[in-house]
């Protein structure tokens, strides 16, 4: 089913980019060929989190990678009701309610029989705890090797060799599963590549400081969920450096259609399950300039370390460490990007990111920044109010409105 | 420098008391006193772990006699907010954030090692104390003392009947938490004597014995339940229970940090390193060696940890002619009568095979 769904999702995608070659259109046909080949036969697919892997070094051994979660998170926005049978399926097996709605979803498609085989399952310890432990699930269900990069809270040497030291180690299966051996200079080609891409992105975000910004930053929110999937190949910097110029056009063109009453910062994910939130913000002239996982929060990757490069990436992310890592890219887009309001989305199992709502909103409100809490669920419409978020999103933006 | 002595707060039992004890602080960990939890929900969100909310509302309302020192550990993503939420609104003296690695392999051990190091310099700043080598090695002799003797009452539970009753078994588990080690040890051996001793009050024998497994369990309401339908439970696989009691470090090793690195990430696993299959293996290897007729699978409310590996765990145990019944807390046990009705009818079940 799920394969059906991409193999549709990508004819439509390339019918949509023959008419009109854009960017993220083409983020989406690379996410839909990348998902539909993990289900050939044949092919050793090894399964992960694209948002945050290191995917340079996946891409060093150019073996198909599948990302459950996304893969099966498509389905909230193709076939909302379907997704619910999905989850329904998994809630009847035991897995609870209060679990995550991406989880309930993989799983479901795991126990249909949705999913594509795998032969090695890697995840990160740093977003969530629910990734790690729905990896080892699924690979329970594979009868394969559930493998979890663990990155500690802290950046300090001691840290840095030991995401280094479990980096090499998973090398070593994925040698043995794509059947090669590593090679060195492929991985700092890619490393390289990935240098490229963040160059050109780096431009682009920063292209969004201009008022109007030039580019729809939920559709940035909603992609960088994805996008992780191609570091460290040549599509991203293209892709990238695609952006940049359809940015670079709109301001050259002068930006008068984007209408921008009020500059918003989204916090968290973005919804997968069809919501009104771009309607209203399409209505009132909000627009969503930057997200906190939509910034460029790494430095350089040092292609001479690969290695400490990759393991840097992750121990820098924002969800990593402790709550001052996540506020001060926070803090650091609010100051340069002239944010008028800043909306987390609090998806209801999302633990790792509400359970720091408290302490950002509080730093927010000494900055005087009105902030939203703005609960709901990224996947599962049974916890999805329209009206609820009509009157919440509302509020907010008269509250935005009163303070100009 | 003052030297500072006291008591130095915790929460996970997989942080090692050994090093605490060795810089001259009295561990205890902490529990949830308060009856309502919503305090906390002000302050993290309400679907988070009920046992974290529940210490932080008993702490936001007696701010006076909090320890000064607390440790939290990077075990699970509520524990991680809750180290935020604890150094932003509560002003501890000092706090330290124990990096427990989610894996248990060689790299892992060793980093863990590194961290407890890290963690014994830092106490010893705390207390303007240096820490010697020779007091980590006399601790760690001391606590697997009172473990080995909780340990030695368990394999008196083998028996059928058991010496005696699960909840008193868990309930001094619970103790040796907080109380000090002489405390802890004189307790032990009176319970020791008794289970020796335990003749005249014996239950009949044929009860059904049941396997209490899960994760943080600070309260004796659910062993209760099943004690009170004429069931025994002979061994309770949490983490506040034979995951605690477990542990023991070796005590002639070179480095002792290392040692208690290996002893901590080792067997038996914590949820947050192990697989579903190897949980499932190790509650197998219980139902064996304890003679259980039936599994009480058992979790706290938003515990990622252990939601997410019930449904495999339960399946497979199922699949292997094993009963189970999987039941979800709130760690204040509230919801006690819908649970005593679900107890009741697997008791019964068992009761009739």
């Amino acid at each position: 089913m799920l394969r059906k769904y991409y193999e549709n999702m990508k004819a439509g995608l390339e019918l949509q980019y023959e008419k009109k070659p854009r960017a993220a259109t083409r983020l989406l046909i690379e996410i839909a060929s990348a998902v539909i080949a993990a289900y050939e036969e044949n092919i050793p697919v090894i399964w992960t989190s694209w948002y945050s892997f290191p995917m340079e070094l996946l891409a060093a051994f150019d073996v198909a990678s599948f990302d459950f979660e996304i893969a099966s998170n498509s389905l909230p926005l193709l076939e909302p009701d379907t997704a619910v049978d999905v989850m329904s399926s998994a809630e009847e097996e035991g897995y609870s309610p209060d679990i995550c709605s991406f989880h309930r979803l993989s799983v479901g498609c795991q126990m249909l029989g949705h999913m594509p085989h795998a032969d090695l399952l890697l995840a990160t310890s740093y977003f969530c705890d629910g990734t790690a432990r729905i990896n080892k699930v699924i690979a329970s269900y594979h009868g394969k090797e559930a493998i979890t990069l663990d990155v500690p809270n802290r950046i300090d040497n001691d840290s840095i060799t030991y995401v280094v030291k479990q980096l090499k180690t998973i090398t070593g299966k994925i040698e043995t599963i794509a059947g090669k051996k590593l090679d060195i200079d492929k991985l700092r080609e890619c490393i390289r590549l990935s240098n490229r891409a963040r160059l050109a992105y780096s431009r682009a975000a920063e292209l969004q400081k201009l008022k109007p910004a030039t580019w729809n930053g939920i559709t940035a929110v909603v992609l960088s969920q994805a996008q992780d999937l191609l570091n460290g190949k040549l599509a991203q910097e293209q892709i990238y450096q695609a952006i940049l110029d359809e940015c670079l056009n709109k301001v050259v063109a002068g930006s008068k259609h984007l209408e921008e009453n009020h500059r918003v910062m989204w916090l968290a994910w973005f919804p997968q399950q069809p919501t009104v939130v771009n309607e209203i913000f399409r209505k009132n002239g909000v627009n969503v300039v930057m997200g906190e996982r939509t910034y460029a929060f790494w430095e350089e990757k040092d292609e001479r370390n690969p290695w400490e490069a990759m393991a840097l990436w992750c121990l820098q992310y924002p969800y990593t460490g402790h709550i001052e890592q996540r506020l001060a890219g926070i803090e650091k887009i609010i100051d340069e990007y002239q944010i008028d309001g800043v909306i987390h989305f609090s998806t209801d199992a999302c633990r790792h990111t509400c359970a720091g709502q408290r302490i950002i909103g509080d730093r927010l409100q000494k900055k005087g920044l009105p902030f939203l809490v703005l609960d709901g669920d990224m996947s599962d419409k049974r916890k999805y109010s329209e009206e609820r978020t009509r009157f919440l999103l509302e509020s907010f933006i008269e509250l935005m409105a009163a303070r100009k | 420098m003052k030297e500072r002595g006291g008591k130095i707060g915790y929460f996970c039992p997989l942080v090692p008391r050994e090093i605490i004890s060795a810089a001259g602080l009295q561990p205890v960990r902490l529990r949830g006193e308060t009856s309502s939890i919503a305090t906390a929900d002000a302050y993290l969100y309400p679907n988070l772990c009920p046992y974290i909310k529940s210490v932080l509302s008993s702490a936001l309302a007696d701010r006076d006699n909090l320890p000064e020192a607390v440790v939290f550990t990077r075990s699970c993503d509520g524990m991680r907010r809750l180290y935020d939420v604890w150094r932003s609104y509560l002003n501890p003296k000092f706090t330290y954030m124990l990096e427990i690695p989610k894996n248990s392999d060689e790299a892992a051990i060793g980093y863990f090692s590194k961290q407890l190091k890290d963690f014994a310099s830092q106490l010893s700043g705390y207390t303007g104390r240096r820490m010697m080598e020779k007091a980590l090695q006399k601790a760690i002799v001391k606590e697997n003392r009172s473990r080995r003797l909780l340990r030695d009452i368990l394999s008196l539970q083998r028996t059928m009947p058991v010496s005696l009753k699960g909840s008193e078994i868990f309930l001094q588990g619970l103790n040796m938490f907080s109380e000090p080690e002489r405390v802890t040890e004189r307790r032990i051996k009176e319970m020791h004597q008794k289970a020796w001793g335990s003749n005249g009050d014996k239950p009949a024998a044929g009860q059904v014995r049941i396997l209490i497994s899960g994760n943080v369990m600070d309260r004796p309401e659910l062993f209760e339940m099943v004690e009170h339908m004429g069931a025994e439970i002979p061994v309770a696989d949490l983490c506040t229970g034979l995951k605690f009691f477990s542990r023991q470090v070796p005590e002639e090793h070179e480095d002792p940090y290392l040692a208690l690195s290996m002893a901590y990430l080792g067997e038996p696993h914590c949820a947050h390193t192990a697989s579903p299959i190897q949980r499932v293996d190790e509650i197998k290897k219980l139902i064996t060696a304890y003679c259980v007729d039936g599994v009480v699978l058992t979790s706290l409310k938003y515990c990622d940890l252990h939601l997410y590996d019930m449904p495999y765990i339960a399946r497979t145990l199922a699949d292997a002619d094993i009963a189970v019944l999987s039941l979800e807390n709130d760690y204040l046990f509230t919801n006690v009568s819908q649970m005593k009705t679900r107890v009741e009818a697997f008791i019964e079940m068992l009761q009739g095979d």
